[in-house]
């Protein structure tokens, strides 16, 4: 890769001038988190796929730390660190370095060290108002920045949240397969095992053991394992406790007595994670999906549709965005709206933009429940490319 | 690391997998002598003139293997794929050596009787994180062959915690939850408390005789490699 310039230096300052300009003009605060962040935190919270991208460190004193590989995290910390609680509301916006290890090498359009402008959302209550005030700014900040050719890619955690509400099963098996989404083979694996009764069974565990897990009698497990452990020679060793051992096994006595996933959910579930298309007809779409099977997804499909409307009102064509029922897969910390902005000349492997709403990221950063976030970021580098390469 | 128009083949300087690997070669006429003192790192063979031995620590063989600086080496096969993702593009592994065993493996405590198999461990990880508070932690020096493993089974609820001793102590010793390490007869595992996953072979290593694709290869150099692979045997 070549070495920047002074020229790119300066373009990529000027354009950023006017990103942060659009951002403050509507209402969000200027902020600049901390460059170096605790690794642990950090390495908790993001997903597996830029856990292994972050340059993490040992300082002398042998703190373990990290580059930001993102600023939505460190504005995360940023608000708790003024509001505890996390749920007071607040807007603000950033421009700012982040690194990432590129595995195969670092190119201009996967570099390892770029600069993310973006916003945040924190606390406001009506969700799809903030989901579509979000990608309207964005989308205002790319104009400004004199972009005019590019799509939206959309897609809804929400609506695959809503679906597994509906279904009739244990809330441990949604979890389970809420959890599994961003991993399509494993997700694929856990479905079919739960439409499957022989496949529910406790496996690899004397039946005498299994006899005695019984769901309805919670305590009489620990003894029965405490009894296994002491007749097989077995230790127990590490962090895990014998409590949390018993209690996914005890899950799993209950998943043996539990009625399997109808053939015909699993069915409809798959058809749903399938789905793609133009964004607008997407509703419709999904919903004839679920009248043929029964399944009412009313409210979900409401909140879509509301939210589409809302980023048409601010003056966003969405006649070409495109919906798919899996995009937000591989996003870990997304649980509900996501967008992405794609232009030609960059191609699909490289959005200009990105972002979502992250509802549960505070409280995993130690707020003291849930607070609805939303937010979204400019790649900086690739905008400045497509404008280049004739974008605007 | 100028052969001269030689072929440079990287061995062992030191401990078992040294001691095993100049039995093998002498063992079919190839006995590796050091040339000037006998702490010297350079070497011959005294029937193939046409090799210079460089003496070097197993993980510089890898490096040299990669980097092209070396022709031929004798490594583990498990320290050049963790430190090429790409090995088979980079290397040719071309005789397997029949000594250095030993398997990378997944390891979790023999106590977590519900966890069996690589898909137990994502099942269980949210369950862990809300108890603990962070995910669950695999001690290794495996860094990538781990992280390549972990991800070909689906398994991404995890962090990785680099271990440069004695792994298989870090589960008891509450620096990480589980381990990838290697073992050759399973003692050492289970006396630290520790199961083998059903399928958590990551791979069965062993020494190799291995060409660096990067290395300037010549037809005289080509046919040194030729030579040395028939005396070396099957």
């Amino acid at each position: 890769m070549p070495p920047e310039t002074a020229l790119k230096f300066e373009a990529l300052e000027a354009q950023a001038q006017r990103l942060m300009a659009t951002f403050t003009r509507a209402g969000y605060e200027h902020v600049a988190p901390a460059i170096i962040q605790p690794a642990g935190l950090f390495l908790d919270v993001v997903g597996e796929s830029l856990r292994a991208r972050t340059y993490v460190f040992t300082d002398p004193e042998g703190e373990e730390l990290c580059l930001r590989p993102d600023l939505t995290v460190p504005t995360c910390r940023l608000h708790l660190a003024r509001h505890p609680s996390g749920d007071t509301p607040a807007r603000y916006c950033y421009n700012g370095s982040a690194f990432r290890y590129q595995p195969g090498g670092a190119t201009s359009a996967h570099p390892r060290e770029f600069r993310q402008a973006g916003i945040e959302s924190f606390g406001a209550a009506d969700r799809e108002q903030a989901d579509a005030g979000v990608a309207a700014v964005i989308v205002e900040a790319l104009r400004s920045a004199g972009l005019s050719r590019f799509r939206l890619r959309i897609g809804d955690l929400g609506l695959f949240s809503a679906l597994l509400g509906a279904l009739p099963m244990p809330p441990r098996w949604r979890r389970r397969l809420r959890h599994h989404f961003l991993r399509p083979e494993a997700f694929r694996t856990a479905l079919a095992r739960l439409t499957s009764a022989e496949a529910l069974q406790v496996q690899g565990l004397p039946p005498a053991l299994v006899d005695r897990l019984d769901p309805g009698k919670p305590h009489e497990a620990i003894p029965a394992i405490e009894d296994y452990l002491d007749k097989s020679g077995i230790e127990l060793i590490g962090t895990r406790t014998l409590a949390e051992i018993a209690e996914r096994l005890l899950a799993e006595a209950a998943d043996a007595r539990e009625t399997p996933l109808a053939a015909e959910h699993a069915a409809l579930i798959e058809s749903y994670v399938a789905v793609r298309g133009p964004a607008k007809s997407a509703a419709q779409k999904i919903a004839d999906l679920m009248r043929d099977r029964g399944v009412n997804l009313t409210e979900a499909l409401d909140a879509f549709r509301r939210r589409l409307t809302l980023i048409e009102a601010a003056g966003i064509d969405l006649s070409d965005a495109a919906f798919s029922a899996e995009f937000g897969r591989n996003l870990e910390y997304y649980t509900g709206f996501v967008f992405e902005i794609v232009v030609p000349e960059l191609g699909p492997r490289s959005p200009v933009a990105g972002g979502g709403r992250y509802d549960s990221l505070l409280a995993e950063v130690g707020a003291a429940t849930n607070v609805p976030a939303v937010g979204s970021c400019i790649h900086t580098e690739r905008l400045l490319a497509a404008l280049d390469g004739g974008a605007s | 690391m100028n052969g001269n128009g030689k072929l440079i083949l990287a061995l062992p300087s030191k401990g078992r997998l040294m001691e095993l690997t100049n039995a093998a070669l002498a063992a079919v006429g190839l006995a590796p002598t050091r040339t000037g003192s006998a702490r010297g790192y350079k070497g011959e063979i005294a029937s193939l003139p046409g090799v210079e031995v460089n003496f070097v620590s197993s993980s510089e063989i890898t490096q040299f293997l990669k980097s092209g600086a070396v022709h031929l080496g004798i490594t583990g096969e498990d320290l050049v794929r963790e430190a090429m993702a790409d090995a088979d593009q980079r290397v040719r592994f071309l005789r397997r050596c029949g000594f250095g065993h030993a398997d990378v493996i997944v390891a979790v405590p023999a106590c977590w009787i519900d966890v069996q198999r690589m898909a137990d461990l994502e099942e269980m990880a949210p369950g862990y994180r809300r108890a603990h508070g962070h995910q669950m932690r695999v001690a290794t020096k495996y860094m990538n062959l781990a992280r390549r493993f972990f991800t070909q089974r689906s398994v991404t609820s995890y962090r990785i915690v680099e271990s440069l001793g004695a792994t298989e102590g870090a589960p008891a010793a509450g620096l990480a939850e589980l381990v990838v390490d290697i073992t050759t007869t399973g003692a050492t595992l289970k006396a630290n408390g520790l199961r083998v996953l059903d399928d958590g072979i990551i791979l069965k290593s062993e020494a190799n005789l291995i060409a660096s694709n990067a290395a300037p290869w010549t037809p005289e150099l080509k046919a040194i490699e030729d030579a040395l692979l028939a005396q070396f045997g099957a």
